[in-house]
């Protein structure tokens, strides 16, 4: 167990979607801690209930009954202003797509997080550019997103997460739409960033190998969290660990 | 069949989403079809013959602009609904239908829209003829009986013109998809606009826009002769091509330029809008352009209908004063006229007044006039008590002077004493303005009177030519043509004894001819409304369009947790630029085009000019509000 500062806490979090009499209820009681230098990939067959619990957690969507703590305040409690705020000083998010705006540059796509939250110019260049070097991107900021490939974009998605320092990065499937040798430098720079005590990070993946950079990897199914893996030692070791969890479970988790 | 048929389902289940591109066409038919009718109804016949084809001559004019300005228009719709579509169109690419299919569906659809724009235009272009004949003679002060009357003709000419634009751009749509690729039509939705400009292309524009700009500019200003109108008409043409290159060059170039310095980017919301401002530039600056030269036509077209007012009551002010003016160099002709005239009829009052004219030569004025004389204040005082004309003018000193003009409608130069005369070597300073008329008919179009101190005018009379204004205001008009023909007697005698003679008459119940100006000035109000609802709405309708394509990005900036209040701010200041950019370019050409107007119609212009600025930056906020407001409900902040 993490002995450092809690991020994000969920208690028995529960979520059903349709009509009063038609409900299906796709989270049944989730309970989960993050900590600050918390790296987890949370997986599981479809429909298990991933991208609900992460869009629960990282606020986007609200759970029906259950509580959700993220840097000392519940959600549920807040208002709209004061969610756009918590999300905006305290949460990060990387998406399969990258979702960069097309109309600027990679550096004002980086940048602009920060410029909104009225840091000074100077201040946003230079942590733009920082980032830029920190995700090997220096050679790009002046470019604009159809000019990037896949890789080069999804790794400006991931510095536009960090520019304002958050508690926690969400990522959803953030390999997704890479191929391995992309996927593999932006999860580096991931690891890198977590290890380096800048953010936790919670992603979530159908990907052994993409789950394998990360520190614990939690198996949800049926609504649940039916377990969780701690890398010990080498990521290889991790990854065949995972596989064969994988496989015990009946083999697909995507 | 099944074409029709799915066309059909299209066109029933998206006719909301094309509504107000349905109802601008049929606004600008409406217009177009009433103009028309100003020519075919009977309405304006009572006016006169002449008076009646003045006015149709003018609205063939208007009519031409409006017939350039129905196909942008069009242009612009038919665009407008071809990039709405171009997502079905990749869709039914899946389906396996050919371009020419797509193409068909695509006609058959804008045709019935066309057609819908038709019908709903002419009815209700029919349905407010008789309201729009009524407010254009109220306006002009006419009193006419209106009745509501059905001309076929107009309607024809308008559903003719309409459906000849409307059928070019059909086809060009058509054409435009059929010659398109699978790949083209299946990313048409997500290729809209390319980013970044070669600033090489751009600077080449913006200093070709500013040349072109800045020669347009001189010569609508140059002084000139009767090459004045061909310098106008340059300026015209140089101005509209400047006003393209000016946003299509200087100002993406500024705005690159901004994003460039990243110390000013990066300041709360600009990084959002400065970028998409630049982003959506290069699409929409010919929608600014044109919205610029259409407001720039709707300040023109109200100073035009201004100074055509001011013209007319100019004329008819200073003609009613007197029914006879003679003007001659013999002293004795007041008793000899005065009893020819009342031979005829009473004579109500009678002037006289001795004035010296002096050759362009002798007088050397701060801005040049057309016929210099002077007079003694004493003499100007006497004639005004014998008119029984008002009289509040002080005596000039010795260096002083009082000019008596034609009437100006306004006049922003307070300070009257900043005129000066050089007056046979010696400087007069001019302390008074007054538009009196003393001289009636004369002072309108033939005489600037310097009205000078007693003793200055003994002095400088013998330097011109001395004549003698005789005036008469006759009692009974019916009685005119009688002492005009005694008066004319007497006129051809002196001019046999070689003496000189001239003489004004004018005929009290005349058939006033010029009526035809005063409807002009409430055409020329209506096509200053209709040029500035018509760019409103141009600019409405296009951001409304760029609104849909935005969506998506809206939808990721509040997914990464950007409050609503930044992005609405941020919406804000694009719309601003994007209303604000033609309102500046306009605000400065208006200067000169005004300008030029006021110098080809001896009007002073300037109120009018700030008036109507004003009055299209009142209407542009009001859709600038509007915008907004539904530019933030579409994209969902």
């Amino acid at each position: 167990m993490n002995e450092n500062k809690v991020s994000l806490s969920a208690k028995n979090l529960l979520k059903n979607y349709g009509t009063k009499n038609f409900e299906t209820r796709v989270l049944k009681g989730i309970d989960l801690t993050v900590y600050q230098n918390d790296f987890i990939a949370i997986m599981g067959p479809s429909g298990s209930g991933k991208t609900t619990l992460l869009n629960i957690l990282s606020t986007i969507d609200k759970p029906s009954q259950g509580e959700v703590m993220l840097a000392d305040k519940e959600i549920a409690r807040l208002s709209n202003k004061e969610l756009s705020r918590l999300r905006r000083d305290k949460i990060g998010f990387i998406f399969q797509d990258y979702n960069l705006l097309d109309t600027m540059t990679l550096q004002d796509n980086i940048a602009l997080p920060l410029s909104l939250n009225g840091v000074s110019g100077k201040e946003c260049v230079r942590k733009a550019k920082e980032l830029g070097d920190m995700f090997g991107l220096s050679e790009h900021l002046g470019k604009y997103p159809w000019q990037l490939s896949g890789g080069q974009k999804q790794r400006g998605a991931a510095c536009r997460a960090l520019i304002t320092d958050p508690e926690i990065i969400f990522a959803d499937e953030p390999t997704g739409a890479l191929d391995s040798k992309a996927s593999r430098e932006l999860l580096k720079c991931l690891k890198a960033v977590n290890e380096n005590g800048r953010a936790a990070i919670l992603m979530v993946t159908h990907d052994p190998f993409c789950a394998s950079y990360a520190k614990d990897v939690y198996i949800l199914s049926d609504g649940l969290i039916k377990c969780r893996i701690s890398r010990g030692g080498e990521r290889k070791e991790f990854y065949d660990r995972i596989i064969e969890v994988q496989s015990s479970m009946g083999g697909d988790l995507s | 069949m099944r074409m029709m048929k799915l066309a059909l389902l299209n066109f029933r289940n998206g006719f909301r989403n094309y509504l107000s591109l349905v109802i601008s066409l049929a606004f600008t038919m409406s217009v177009f079809l009433n103009f028309q009718n100003i020519i075919y109804s009977d309405a304006l016949a009572l006016l006169g013959e002449r008076n009646k084809n003045n006015v149709d001559t003018i609205v063939q004019v208007i009519s031409v602009v409006l017939v350039c300005f129905m196909f942008f228009f069009i242009w612009y719709s038919t665009n407008v609904f071809l990039t709405r579509q171009k997502k079905e169109i990749g869709i039914y690419v899946f389906m396996g239908l050919t371009n020419q299919k797509i193409g068909k569906l695509y006609m058959i659809e804008i045709t019935l829209i066309g057609l819908s724009a038709l019908v709903l235009g002419i009815a209700f272009g029919t349905a407010f003829t008789g309201l729009f004949q009524m407010v254009l003679l109220a306006l002009s002060d006419l009193v006419v009986e209106i009745s509501f009357q059905f001309v076929l003709q107009p309607v024809l000419i308008t559903a003719g013109v309409y459906l000849v634009i409307y059928l070019i751009f059909v086809l060009k749509g058509y054409a435009d998809i059929v010659r398109s690729s699978v790949l083209d039509m299946f990313t048409g939705a997500r290729q809209n606009e390319y980013i970044r400009q070669s600033f090489i292309l751009l600077w080449i524009r913006a200093l070709l826009g500013v040349v072109v700009l800045g020669t347009g500019f001189y010569f609508a200003v140059k002084e000139g002769g009767m090459e004045v109108l061909g310098n106008v008409f340059l300026a015209v043409v140089l101005v509209i091509a400047g006003v393209y290159l000016l946003f299509g060059g200087l100002i993406p170039l500024i705005f690159q330029g901004l994003a460039g310095r990243k110390s000013f980017l990066y300041q709360k919301t600009r990084c959002l809008w400065v970028n998409n401002v630049i982003f959506r530039m290069k699409k929409n600056y010919r929608t600014y352009a044109m919205v610029c030269v259409l407001v720039l036509c709707s300040v023109t077209a109200l100073a035009t209908g201004f100074a055509m007012k001011a013209r007319y009551e100019n004329i008819v002010h200073f003609e009613n004063t007197y029914t006879f003016q003679l003007l001659s160099d013999r002293k004795d002709l007041d008793d000899e006229a005065r009893e020819l005239i009342e031979e005829c009829t009473p004579i109500a009052f009678s002037s006289y007044i001795p004035i010296t004219t002096l050759e362009e030569s002798q007088i050397k004025t701060t801005t040049r006039y057309t016929g210099y004389a002077i007079t003694s204040w004493s003499a100007l005082k006497n004639l005004a008590e014998e008119a029984g004309l008002s009289f509040e003018l002080e005596e000039p000193e010795e260096d002083e002077y009082i000019r008596a003009t034609n009437m100006i409608l306004f006049s922003l130069i307070t300070d009257v004493t900043s005129e000066t005369a050089v007056i046979e070597g010696k400087t007069f300073r001019q302390i008074q303005r007054t538009q009196e008329p003393y001289l009636g008919y004369l002072q309108e179009r033939h005489v600037n009177l310097f009205i000078l101190n007693d003793e200055e005018y003994e002095k400088l009379r013998p330097a011109g030519r001395e004549l003698y204004v005789y005036n008469y205001k006759i009692t009974d008009p019916k009685a005119f043509a009688a002492a005009r023909d005694r008066l004319s007697e007497l006129v051809e005698q002196i001019r046999q004894k070689d003496g000189y003679i001239g003489r004004v008459a004018i005929d009290p119940e005349g058939e006033d001819d010029r009526k035809w100006i005063k409807v002009l000035y409430s055409l020329c109000e209506f096509m200053f409304m209709v040029f500035i609802f018509a760019s409103g709405s141009i600019m409405s309708m296009k951001l409304y369009n760029d609104s849909f394509e935005e969506k998506e990005r809206y939808l990721v900036m509040k997914k990464l947790g950007f409050e609503s209040r930044l992005l609405g701010r941020s919406i804000a200041c694009e719309l601003a630029a994007a209303y604000g950019m033609p309102f500046v370019v306009m605000s400065i050409a208006s200067y000169f085009s005004v300008h030029a107007l006021e110098k080809m119609m001896f009007a002073d212009l300037r109120m009018i000019n700030v008036v109507s600025v004003l009055a299209v930056g009142v209407v542009f906020f009001v859709c600038y509000r509007l915008s907004v407001r539904v530019y933030r409900r579409n994209v969902g902040v």
